[in-house]
């Protein structure tokens, strides 16, 4: 079943189970949601609410155990491994809590990698990279390698990264959680104006009260169910 | 472009983690260095013990009639034309560039009698000059001389013969042998030298006389039983053959000749390298499975170092088979590098015994010959450079590095990408 081209994801009726020892724990538990294209989505709730599950389920990092997803109108849910990573290089950006660059690719190398993974030629990609660093006020630190950057620069690498090979969404989990509040400010600011101007659609997993603000549609999680989801102008 | 990506991270990956590339590399060197001297001097070896063995008699290359090897008589000669044709092939251009010396005799056997008794013998009439060029029996005189072209009923002994049959220098004795007319013949020859080859199958039986002796003797003219033909190494001995073959195509169809290569010729010996090789071989291969686990558990060790560099890979949409292949480059060009480096070291190595030989007499100071399936074994061992060997060594090396380096992989590719997020350190 083909969704709008204004949908950037859609769960239906997904449930995800971990078998722990003789022990089956319901990390997601029946999540219809659609996330539509440009959104600037927070979802939120406690530890072990499910939200980062939901998120890795939308990125096709795991599979559901019931129910579909889909995401730019394709549905992740029954592709093969190898679909799934074709369909994750084009459509889907990664922004984690632990930033995640590759420690032997600068960061200009880092941003650059899904596009170059992508075939993207190389001075379209360094344009890309180039005008996104210029945004995110990480000008002058192209050939540093992660290393030699603090967390907020390597979380704002991440972003680019997520950005600049202009996927359909941007999964962010807990991108806020291991910066300082004033770093974590500066970056939420990023991502609204790459969401703002560029339209880039953001979906966070996060219990960080600034990104919920911030957030223009919320989806509260509890125990693995979508217990609100509140849309704000 | 993909692949490029690939060799840019496996190489990078390989620099960051520069001890343990250092540490895994090094196991490769060492094992490469051995593995190129051992073969190069095993390979030396080998060949001083072959060229040794052809140059008793047979040469690298021989061509008979199909029934000689299993009756050495005087029916069993080549006819005039087969043995012209083979001495036309030998001269062309193709194969003679490759012929160090050849030989046409006529090999039988017989019985030689004395005052003292009578023994079995393998007479051997030959051209005193061209037999000269196999340089192992005409080089063993321990007392005379060789054979001179001129000379008539003159014999060169074996020395253990000699003793048994009580011959010096100038002593008589008759040989006894079936002539080209079905009679048993005998004839009355002449001590002119007494020889010790070093192989006691040899130095009991050989006799050597001038091929105008023996036709004389035997009333087979000029015919011969073999042409033995000399060759620049034992590597150029089957295109050699085979180009033999093909010139003598008509003669070995109608079953008139054969060409024999030293294996068939001397299949002890060849049988005694065979062994000899298949013992080093397990030896080298023992050494490579302990560096191959050496390198597994290097590389593995890596593999699960970097779970989560792995994931992010895959997160980023690099398939389970690309982020595996990332580890096989890896392997593929630690294996590469070592494996040159090493082989490099190991012919360096070896290269002062390129010219004066290894010198392993101190390990037969005990012994005064050693011979070993119808060859002399020299203390001196010069070891064999050759190209198809270095390739092989290298090829070897590298298909272990990639074969180590397959189990690592296959744990990258299979990842579990939100496992490995989760993994911290």
């Amino acid at each position: 079943m083909a969704v709008r081209d204004t949908v950037a994801a859609r769960t239906d009726g997904v449930w995800k189970v971990f078998q722990q020892e003789a022990e089956s724990v319901q990390a997601v538990r029946d999540v219809s949601l659609t996330i539509e294209r440009g959104e600037f989505t927070a979802l939120a709730g406690p530890s072990g609410s499910g939200k980062t599950t939901l998120l890795n389920l939308i990125g096709g990092l795991t599979r559901p155990t019931e129910g579909r997803v889909w995401v730019a109108g394709r549905e992740v849910s029954r592709m093969s491994n190898q679909e799934v990573a074709r369909l994750r290089l084009k459509e889907v950006g990664f922004v984690f809590q632990a930033y995640n660059l590759l420690p032997v690719l600068t960061a200009l190398e880092n941003a650059e990698f899904p596009m170059l993974l992508q075939g993207v030629p190389a001075e379209e990609r360094q344009a890309r990279v180039r005008e996104l660093f210029a945004r995110t006020g990480m000008e002058g630190l192209e050939d540093r390698r992660p290393g030699k950057l603090s967390g907020g620069q390597q979380q704002r690498v991440a972003v680019v990264r997520a950005v600049a090979s202009r996927p359909a969404l941007v999964l962010a989990d807990e991108p806020t959680a291991n910066l300082d509040s004033v770093t974590s400010e500066a970056l939420l600011d990023v991502m609204g104006e790459l969401n703002r101007d560029l339209g880039v659609t953001f979906v966070f997993a996060t219990h960080d009260s600034r990104v919920m603000e911030r957030s223009r549609r919320l989806v509260r999680m509890v125990d693995g169910t979508v217990r609100d989801d509140e849309r704000r102008s | 472009m993909l692949l490029r990506v690939l060799v840019r991270l496996a190489l990078r990956n390989l620099r960051r983690h520069l001890r343990r590339t250092v540490l895994t590399a090094s196991a490769m060197i060492v094992g490469g260095a051995f593995l190129a001297w051992s073969m190069t001097v095993d390979d030396g070896s080998h060949e001083q013990w072959v060229d040794s063995g052809v140059r008793m008699g047979s040469g690298h290359v021989t061509v008979e009639r199909p029934e000689y090897r299993l009756r050495r008589q005087i029916d069993n000669r080549l006819t005039t034309d087969v043995k012209r044709a083979a001495e036309q092939a030998l001269a062309s251009p193709e194969i003679a560039p490759h012929v160090v010396t050849m030989s046409a005799k006529l090999g039988i056997n017989g019985l030689a009698s004395s005052a003292a008794g009578a023994r079995p013998a393998q007479i051997v009439g030959v051209d005193p000059v061209a037999e000269a060029g196999f340089g192992m029996i005409d080089d063993g005189v321990v007392e005379g001389r060789y054979l001179e072209p001129d000379d008539r009923l003159a014999a060169y002994v074996g020395a253990d013969l000699a003793r048994s049959l009580g011959l010096e220098i100038g002593s008589r004795f008759v040989v006894q042998a079936q002539g080209a007319d079905g009679e048993i013949t005998g004839q009355l020859l002449r001590v002119v030298g007494i020889f010790r080859s070093r192989v006691p199958a040899i130095d009991q039986a050989t006799i050597h006389i001038t091929l105008a002796t023996a036709g004389e003797w035997l009333g087979s003219g000029s015919d011969v039983t073999h042409v033995a033909v000399v060759l620049e190494g034992s590597g150029r001995t089957r295109r050699v053959s085979d180009r033999l073959a093909r010139a003598l195509a008509e003669p070995v169809e109608r079953g008139e000749a054969r060409v024999v290569g030293w294996r068939e010729a001397n299949p002890v010996l060849a049988a005694g390298i065979a062994i000899d090789e298949f013992g080093n071989y397990v030896i080298q291969a023992f050494l490579f499975v302990i560096i191959a686990f050496g390198i597994v558990n290097t590389v593995l060790m890596s593999v699960m170092h970097r779970q989560r560099e792995f994931g992010v890979l895959q997160a980023q949409g690099l398939t389970p088979g690309q982020t595996g292949t990332v580890v096989l480059i890896e392997g593929l060009t630690l294996s590469a590098v070592s494996g040159l480096v090493g082989v490099g070291l190991g012919l360096l190595g070896t290269w002062y015994f390129f010219g004066d030989g290894l010198d392993t007499s101190i390990f037969m100071q005990d012994i005064d010959e050693l011979t070993f399936s119808g060859a002399v074994v020299d203390p001196i061992i010069v070891p064999i450079f050759g190209v198809r060997r270095i390739i092989q060594i290298v090829a070897f090396i590298l298909g272990i590095g990639i074969l180590a380096s397959v189990y690592p992989a296959l744990r990258a590719a299979r990842v579990d990408v939100t496992e490995a997020m989760k993994f911290d350190r």
